[in-house]
């Protein structure tokens, strides 16, 4: 892709290719039999220009075109373009980033893939030996590299190992699936803990139980918690800021949130979304202050719209593809914890739910912070002991209020999609429908 | 190209069931906001997967993107696959199709300039923005797609078809100070560019609507008779019912077979549910599924009797069943998995009118945001509804979902209206494989008894 920058030089058109390479490979099994083999390869590049009239064009392309017919392309997309208040950004010469590749996920075998995969299994049917087990390891390697008009280059790579497992139980009149995930840069994923908690969750849900309709305490797990953060992202989205789309628009500097709640993004190198530059060559900062105590200090920030609202970005963008332009979005991301152990806030729990994951996140108006789900897996707590599944029970509410509604956060925590950070929040009171 | 494909599916040689698709997208997205047009994206992805099934053995998928190197690439997938672990996977083979489907769009969206496809945009979005100042942001998105696939399998069949698909979707956000509201509508279709044009209408009605649920209170959660519009009766057919149909699902699970016993009675009398992916012009048709195998017309509930099942080769096989041609990828990044095609509620004899008449307190919930499924559990948002007070429509109320559990649902369908059609906008996703079309066809519906999600506070 040098020839296409060489060429941008040549010509002077400021502007930058983003190349994005991906291989995966990944097992699968479903009902407690193995069910195949998947390798994929793919890459592809996206280029950017600003016309000399200041307007943004984009081509998008996975065969390696002609540099002339792909500058061409990205040209005659920019005269319908918008005129752009950003430049394309110059990029250091060295900065203090390794790759994070994991020979041992890069050349990882299929056959040891298998093998646990297998084990997995096993240990899962050992304690319940009726449930059907689904299980998909993922393995690969992904490079990102960007060059712009003065041929300056900046490459990162990183090995990605992903383990989703989900376990079903169906008898007459009920069915029960769980789920979870680890997933990390390296190999050292805790596949035991993984397992600890399916047969965990299947344990408490062999009971069912039942609650009346009313205000409980709730604690979220890390997963149940995404309920609560879909609604903050869109909040935190620096486009949704210009647009007026954002509660959070015009409340920077302003608490609206328990003081108990700190939001930081974080490059922790093994996880998934640390960066050393974000995808339009914006270098990260190792640790960034997103809400603090309660307070909002900043939001994500890509190019576009920083220059919209008249700041610097803040290293956000990112594409959700080579076909993609850059959109708000964030590396990796850490809710402080607290002082006491998940046991211990539900062992407290006079009357309560906890919720570990809901039926239809997003798919209210997360624009105003409003939800309305179906608990897909909850457990009703008496007396500080879990008495059992929920079934058929709804929760709803604001993630706003309920964010500063947050009563106590959790010692421990666990990495979301090897992204999040999050630890338990118990959040008093949340909307229980039966 | 079908002279190297033909070469190709000749090379497995001990019984391996083989499939080769090669695909070619090309694709254009322009993103309007707040008057500024800013994304353009055009583009032509080309790939392609090879698969293969050792007997009694297990899928060996490999995609790539560049169609050369193929002889290697098969006898890679032939070398692999008898490597991977025994397990019992069998397809049901069929005699050979050769067949070349191309299609002819009235308003080809291939010939339009970039600049007629952007203003039209605009125009629409001046329409969105000239509305009231409460409407603080629009978005008019537009997608064209004209998908080529070639497709060749160990039956011998060699075919080749087309796909092209439009779409434009209105996207409006109103606002008075916290409430912040966001409506959105659209049309899609397997069509030219004559579909998108002379939607002004449309775009004042999403304008309009956002600044309905500007006004409008939320629902108070709890327990209502119901009445759905038909495009979220639609979207409740296919989480309800439609992806516990999908044989996948079930087809190891011997427990959830008996729950979903063919002749078992599923729900009230009054009511028909099919999936067809041969009907004329919908999105989720096409002469062949992925497999190759010819789409039709496949009853899920007949009068209240489970009565079919969508199926793949391989579910087709293990459940001693005949295939339906309900297996589908997003794109040559992966599988083809059992997905659903057009699915609907059959229409009933009842008139509008009598559906709600008979109803002393409920709700009339209209379309939709999203739906969601869990087996036996599902849940769906409304887009918005209205209060139904004595048989009649009253003020709109907003934040309303509806969820439950499938099989006590189905039972409380107790009318189905006469006034039938079908929903085109949306997808569906299903083992990371988002957003295919999955068009929903019903009429207006009632149920009885339904909870509701809400909060009393307000």
């Amino acid at each position: 892709m040098i020839e296409v920058a060489s060429l941008l030089k040549k010509r002077g058109i400021p502007g930058d290719i983003f190349a994005h390479q991906i291989f995966n490979q990944e097992v699968s099994y479903e009902a407690n039999l193995f069910k195949g083999y998947r390798k994929e390869e793919r890459e592809g590049y996206g280029l950017r220009v600003i016309n000399p009239e200041g307007k943004l064009g984009f081509y998008a392309f996975n065969r390696l075109l002609n540099p002339q017919e792909a500058l061409d392309k990205a040209l005659e997309v920019s005269q319908l373009g918008d005129r752009v208040d950003f430049s394309i950004p110059t990029y250091p010469s060295s900065w203090e980033w390794e790759n994070f590749v994991d020979p041992r996920v890069e050349n990882l075998e299929a056959q040891e893939m298998i093998e646990l995969g297998d084990y997995i299994l096993s240990r899962i049917r050992e304690e319940y030996p009726r449930v059907l087990v689904d299980i998909v390891i993922s393995a690969g390697k992904e490079e990102k590299s960007l060059l712009n008009h003065h041929e300056e280059e900046l490459k990162f790579a990183r090995t990605f190992f992903e383990i989703g497992v989900s376990a079903n139980q169906t008898r007459e009149g009920d069915i029960l699936e769980v789920y979870t995930e680890r997933s990390w840069g390296n190999r050292d994923i805790d596949v035991e803990g993984l397992v600890q908690e399916i047969v965990s969750k299947l344990e408490f849900s062999q009971r069912v139980a039942n609650l009346n309709s009313g205000k409980y305490p709730v604690v979220f797990t890390p997963s149940g918690s995404l309920v609560l953060f879909i609604a903050l992202f869109y909040g935190l989205n620096g486009k949704n800021w210009v647009f007026g789309r954002s509660p959070l628009g015009d409340k920077e500097g302003k608490v609206l949130f328990s003081s108990l709640f700190s939001l930081e993004e974080i490059q922790e190198p093994w996880a998934l979304g640390s960066c050393p530059f974000d995808d339009e060559g914006i270098m990260t900062k190792a640790q960034r202050s997103i809400i603090d105590r309660g307070r909002v200090e900043s939001a994500f920030w890509d190019l576009w719209s920083a220059a919209k609202k008249g700041i610097k970005p803040t290293g956000n963008g990112f594409r959700s593809s080579y076909r993609d332009l850059p959109e708000p979005g964030f590396s990796s991301l850490r809710v402080k914890n607290g002082l006491r152990d998940r046991d211990t806030l539900i062992g407290e729990l006079e009357e309560g739910l906890i919720v570990d994951s809901v039926l239809g996140l997003g798919q209210s108006n997360v624009a105003s912070g409003y939800f309305s789900c179906n608990v897909q897996l909850g457990f009703y707590v008496k007396k500080g002991e879990i008495q059992g599944r929920v079934k058929d029970v709804m929760i709803s509410g604001n993630a706003y209020p309920a964010l500063f509604n947050l009563k106590e956060i959790s010692r421990d925590s666990r990495w979301i999609g090897g992204r999040i950070l999050l630890p338990y929040l118990l959040i008093e009171p949340v909307e229980v429908n039966k | 190209m079908m002279e190297v494909l033909e070469k190709l599916i000749r090379l497995p040689q001990k019984g391996e069931y083989m499939e080769v698709r090669l695909e070619s997208i090309f694709s254009t997205t322009i993103r309007v906001q707040n008057g500024v047009v800013e994304k353009i994206r055009v583009g032509t992805d080309e790939g392609g997967y090879i698969r293969l099934l050792a007997p009694r053995g297990s899928w060996w998928f490999e995609s790539f993107q560049h169609w050369d190197g193929l002889q290697e690439k098969v006898e890679r997938a032939i070398n692999g696959a008898s490597l991977l672990p025994k397990s019992d996977i069998e397809v049901i083979r069929k005699p050979p199709v050769e067949d070349e489907k191309k299609v002819t769009l009235t308003d080809d969206f291939r010939f339009k300039s970039l600049k007629d496809k952007t203003s039209l945009l605009l125009s629409y979005d001046r329409i969105l923005r000239e509305i009231s100042p409460l409407l603080v942001s629009s978005l008019v998105e537009y997608r064209d797609e004209f998908r080529q696939i070639y497709l060749a399998n160990s039956d011998g069949s060699l075919i080749y078809w087309e796909k092209p698909d439009i779409s434009i979707s209105f996207m409006a956000t109103a606002r008075k100070g916290d409430n912040i509201e966001v409506y959105r509508n659209g049309v899609a279709g397997k069509a030219g560019f004559e579909l998108v044009k002379n939607q002004e209408t449309l775009a004042q009605e999403v304008g309009g609507k956002a600044l309905l649920l500007l006004e409008a209170p939320s629902f108070s959660g709890g327990v209502y008779d119901v009445i759905l519009d038909p495009v979220l009766a639609g979207v409740f057919i296919h989480e309800a019912f439609g992806h516990l149909s999908e044989s996948d699902t079930l087809y190891h699970n011997e427990e959830l077979k008996k729950i979903m016993a063919k002749g078992k009675k599923v729900s009230s009398p009054i009511l028909n549910v099919f999936d067809d992916g041969s009907l004329d012009n919908l999105r989720g048709s096409s002469p062949y599924d992925d497999e190759g195998i010819p789409t039709g017309r496949t009853y899920l509930i007949k009068d209240g009797y489970l009565s079919g099942r969508l199926h793949s080769r391989e579910t087709a096989f293990l459940m001693q069943e005949e295939t339906t041609g309900n297996a589908r990828t997003i794109n040559y990044g992966f599988p083809p998995i059992v997905r659903m095609t057009n699915t609907a509620i059959e229409e009933g004899k009842t008139t509008r009118e009598d559906l709600f008449s008979d109803i002393e307190r409920g709700l009339y919930a209209v379309e939709y945001i999203g739906g969601n499924t869990a087996l036996e559990l599902f849940t769906f948002s409304a887009a918005y509804g209205y209060l139904i007070e004595k048989g009649k429509i009253k003020e709109p109320v907003k934040d309303v979902v509806l969820s439950g559990n499938l099989f006590q649902t189905l039972d409380k369908i107790d009318a189905v209206a006469n006034d039938f059609r079908w929903t085109e906008v949306g997808g569906c996703g299903k083992g990371g494989q988002m957003g295919l079309p999955t068009p929903t066809g019903s009429p207006h519906i009632r149920l009885r008894e339904v909870l509701v999600g809400g909060s009393h506070n307000d």
